[in-house]
């Protein structure tokens, strides 16, 4: 089966005292339904806003994303 | 749905509206017999000029609607979809513009479509490149519209 990208965004924002996709989205500076795609896994992010992200969480990229 | 991606529906329902009613004017002057040059010309003043005063109210209608988003600027996902629209769209115009070429190259290829329009050689490459162009524009909307339904 081929690989895919997936991520953990969802529960991370859940993690970050469930926090909004729109506020997340104001963060890394991409659209709320830039985020919706991410997080349903029908849009790759940039390896910038995928950094962006990341650090927005103070996790490595690994744990944000997950090539499997 | 997005700022951008409601807009892109809009400008394609407005493309489809105006040239549908090109088309058709064509098809019943020409089914009448009474297709001139003049007629063609009124025919593409108004194409020209319902464009502009559609999309000055599309735009005026959506910052009402959606005041909020109205100064949003394009994403990296807004911008790689626009280029994938406009990917699709440039093959046609490509196809479109060897076609015209060829028409004026050789006329006999596509006599046919001279002797159904019954106009000037040139009117017929007008109406080839109008219908590549129009069919480019809505290739790239849809296939706009296509990725951001589906995802990529």
């Amino acid at each position: 089966m081929a690989k895919r990208i997936t991520n953990n965004i969802r529960r991370l924002r859940f993690d970050a005292d469930e926090m909004t996709q729109q506020m997340l989205a104001d963060v890394v500076g991409v659209s709320r339904q830039t985020i919706v795609a991410i997080e349903k896994g029908k849009y790759s992010p940039s390896l910038e806003v995928a950094f962006k992200i990341a650090e927005y969480f103070n996790v490595p990229l690994e744990v944000v994303f997950q090539y499997q | 749905m997005s700022y951008k991606e409601r807009s892109i529906w809009v400008s394609l329902a407005i493309t489809l509206y105006i040239w549908f009613n090109y088309f058709s004017e064509l098809y019943w002057a020409i089914q009448q017999d009474s297709l001139t040059i003049s007629s063609m010309k009124s025919a593409l003043f108004t194409v020209v000029t319902m464009t502009i005063a559609l999309e000055i109210l599309h735009h005026i209608v959506i910052a009402i609607i959606d005041n909020k988003n109205t100064n949003y600027d394009e994403d990296e996902r807004d911008k790689q979809i626009s280029l994938l629209g406009s990917q699709s769209a440039y093959y046609l115009l490509s196809f479109t513009t060897i076609a015209a070429v060829l028409h004026l190259l050789f006329p006999l290829m596509s006599q046919g479509l001279v002797d159904i329009l019954n106009l000037p050689s040139e009117y017929a490459i007008i109406n080839i490149i109008i219908f590549g162009a129009l069919t480019a524009e809505v290739t790239k909307f849809s296939t706009q519209i296509f990725y951001y339904r589906r995802g990529f």
